[in-house]
């Protein structure tokens, strides 16, 4: 059966039609061009299609858009066009976080989610805060430096 | 195209007609079955029946403790709120704040951990060490039995096709020393290699009036014996030493898993012995904690 599904994407309402288990990460890429979202495993372990669902920082891939009715989603696209996003970007790009880029969006999107909880967080917390985000390039130290390059610069953009 | 059908129920009066009426299978944090379903790529995942979207059903969420310390968790609370609440026994805390990495804490659902019945499932392993009680609820009326009792084997138990799990009772404890570990490949999204779960009740003479342990990944279910659990009660704790060798030979038989069964007997003995040791030691604060 096909379901209507609306909700609200990147602050605006938005609506599909779709199978209603139709992964919300397939409606993003597919229905709505946003391929920020990556697709590694499939399975909730690598992280790389991060989004907030309502506030929390869920794996698209686990979630069907039959579930996403009413819901706030926001995506990589929608984060990167605020404040927090460009000066996470920005950090990313001076700290040398990025090789290849493919796990980029989901670890930026737990950066995010982890200094909305934690504005200024220790070497420790950044690890924890992005130990759902497999990335198979940098060995993380970048990653991490740069995530504690955001929250220095940052002042004020989480709390 | 094939398609599934889903429904997404606002009420838990709706949920349940669905429920009844098309026998439409729960579907709460999505994080087990949508795994288990998929298809691949970029692809839908296909289900063989109905699913039975619950996300809706606000009425399954909450958490509240009543006035005889009796502890109340709705099914569709997710680990990362039951492992923040103040209200929630320190075992069930533990076991929800490791369970996968961030997000998926904040999708799972202690009533998808339980309906799942994993011998591997973190919450169970929690809660059946601590005699919590499932609420099954079906338009003809709610019944309650103990987690240990509903999850007969992995993937089986008591549901019935018109029932869902509605919320978990758990009932007060006054343990006086306590102790939770998972062991699992990676600390964030690693499903439990073994895990342990124990209590121990002490008087003030120090003879022991309680002990309880359950063992996560070591059987066809979350594995517990009461018999063996019997075993320690009446003993002193500063003579534990004397009782520890039939006691860790004995609870060698309630480990029971498909693989590996030296290493997880062997694991599990280190840790019950690391536990009731500390705890003859008397240590001030109540946990034990995991270093060894």
């Amino acid at each position: 059966m096909l379901s209507t599904i609306e909700f609200t994407l990147n602050g605006k309402k938005v609506g599909v039609t779709a199978d209603p288990m139709k992964r919300l990460l397939d409606v993003l890429r597919g229905d709505f061009g946003l391929t920020g979202t990556k697709e590694g495993c499939g399975e909730g372990e690598c992280g790389a299609c991060s989004v907030l669902k309502d506030g929390l920082l869920v794996t698209s891939c686990l979630v069907p858009i039959g579930a996403c009715g009413g819901a706030d989603i926001v995506t990589i696209e929608g984060l990167s066009e605020t404040a927090r996003g460009k000066c996470l970007a920005e950090a990313f790009a001076d700290g040398g976080a990025v090789q290849c880029g493919f796990c980029i969006p989901g670890m930026v999107m737990a950066a995010n989610y982890l200094l909305m909880h934690n504005p200024h967080p220790t070497e420790e917390e950044i690890r924890l805060g992005i130990s759902g985000n497999l990335c198979r390039c940098t060995g993380y130290d970048l990653i991490v430096e740069s995530i504690k390059l955001a929250s220095q610069r940052g002042e004020g953009l989480w709390k | 195209m094939e398609m599934n059908t889903a429904y997404a129920p606002k009420t838990l009066e709706e949920a349940l007609q669905i429920r009844h009426d098309t026998h439409a299978r729960p579907l709460a944090g999505g994080t087990d079955l949508m795994v288990q379903y998929r298809r691949g790529e970029g692809a839908a995942p296909r289900f063989p029946w109905p699913v039975l979207l619950l996300c809706g059903v606000d009425e399954m969420r909450g958490i509240s403790r009543d006035g005889k310390g009796n502890v109340t968790i709705g099914a569709l609370e997710i680990s990362a709120d039951i492992a923040r609440s103040e209200l929630v026994p320190w075992h069930v805390r533990q076991a929800a704040s490791r369970m996968g990495a961030i997000s998926l804490r904040n999708q799972a659902t202690i009533g998808g951990n339980i309906g799942n019945s994993s011998p591997k499932g973190d919450l169970p392993a929690t809660l059946i060490l601590l005699d919590a009680e499932v609420e099954l609820a079906s338009i003809r009326g709610t019944r309650r039995m103990l987690v240990d009792d509903f999850i007969i084997a992995a993937k089986k138990n008591h549901l019935e096709d018109d029932e869902l799990i509605t919320k978990v009772i758990i009932p007060p404890h006054d343990f006086t020393y306590v102790w939770y570990r998972k062991i699992g490949t990676r600390r964030a999204n690693a499903i439990s290699k073994l895990s342990l779960s124990a209590a121990l009740t002490l008087d003030k003479e120090g003879t022991i009036i309680d002990f309880r342990a359950s063992s996560g990944a070591a059987g066809p279910k979350v594995e517990r014996s009461r018999k063996v659990e019997e075993m320690l009660v009446g003993k002193r704790i500063d003579r534990i030493d004397e009782v520890l060798p039939a006691f860790l030979d004995a609870y060698d038989g309630v480990i029971s898993p498909h693989a590996m069964p030296e290493y997880r007997r062997r694991v599990t003995r280190n840790m019950l012995s690391y536990f009731l040791k500390e705890a003859g030691k008397r240590p001030a604060g109540k946990v034990i904690e995991e270093t060894c």
